[in-house]
């Protein structure tokens, strides 16, 4: 079974921003949410400047399920964290508990009221029907069910952010890493974000939400 | 006797009041989490990729890693 990660290469990233209109447009997400943004570190610093493309990384532990205050998560068996907008009551615990900053929050009303939360789905919906019209409302694409991986990354025009089974967009970014070093450029070979979100390597593969564990969950 | 009633009217106010906090079974249903239907039964638009069977897990883990393999120019760009 697939493994479904993210990988951003810091070394070829430029700042584009592609991913992130790309996200939004595929996804139809409301103005004032970005599920997808770009990081800049040293900017403007001469051969220090890096930039990385920041999403929900579907944790192996993620801490959004664990603080979660009416279980409104689930993980999928491609290893995708996904909730459902029906239950999530908009508190925002997860943004707080989330290092990645994924979770956000259209600010609507008076009194800093809160939508409901939104977040990368890794272009899989939610619990609606695949590719339904009722999915696209609330959660935009389901690419996965189209037989696609995420816009955002099928469409970076340096490939620096790459997504899909672990296993396979490993081994992409070790041939980079291997080639960079072979030309005696800088190599590169720490991945951003993946010992926050999967841990040290050699941890064991997160166990998807299994549906008869689910209260009041229909078979 | 008195006391009784004082008891009862409480007692009936208290049962209207906390009937407001109760949460109808529909409701209660609506708020459980479904699961979720795998992405290899495919998408019920005309967006699908063609290539594999929906349903057929083996078919579509294939179509993806296939065109995962896209993503790296080594293989993609010869």
């Amino acid at each position: 079974m697939a493994r479904m990660k993210f990988i951003c290469d810091t070394e070829r990233c430029i700042e584009c921003n592609g991913c992130v209109t790309a996200c939004k447009n595929e996804n139809e997400v409301p103005w004032g949410v970005n599920r997808r943004r770009v990081v800049t570190v040293n900017d403007g610093v001469i051969g220090q400047e890096k930039s990385v493309s920041v999403a929900c990384m579907h944790c192996s532990d993620a801490p959004c399920m664990a603080v979660c205050p009416v279980d409104c998560f689930y993980r999928t068996d491609e290893g995708v964290v996904l909730h459902d907008k029906d239950i999530c009551i908009g508190c925002g615990y997860c943004s707080f508990a989330c290092p990645f900053g994924a979770p956000q929050f259209l600010s609507k009303g008076a009194f800093g009221v809160r939508s409901k939360m939104d977040k990368c789905t890794f272009c899989s919906g939610g619990p609606e029907a695949n590719g339904s019209v009722a999915e696209f409302e609330k959660y935009g694409r389901n690419r996965l069910a189209e037989g696609k991986l995420p816009l955002c990354a099928e469409m970076c025009s340096t490939k620096a952010l790459i997504g899909g089974d672990s296993e396979i967009i490993s081994s992409i970014y070790s041939k980079r890493v291997a080639v960079r070093e072979s030309n005696g450029k800088y190599a590169g070979s720490n991945i951003f974000g993946w010992s926050t979100a999967y841990g040290p390597s050699g941890s064991p593969a997160p166990t998807p939400t299994p549906a008869d564990k689910i209260p009041g969950a229909k078979s | 006797m008195k006391l009784n009633f004082k008891t009862l009217g409480v007692c009936l106010a208290a049962g209207v009041l906390l009937a407001a906090c109760s949460e109808p079974p529909e409701i209660a249903a609506k708020a459980a989490k479904r699961p979720d239907v795998a992405p290899y039964m495919g998408a019920d638009n005309s967006f699908m990729t063609k290539g594999w069977t929906p349903g057929n897990q083996g078919s579509w883990t294939e179509a993806i890693n296939k065109r995962n393999q896209n993503q790296s120019e080594y293989l993609r760009v010869k």
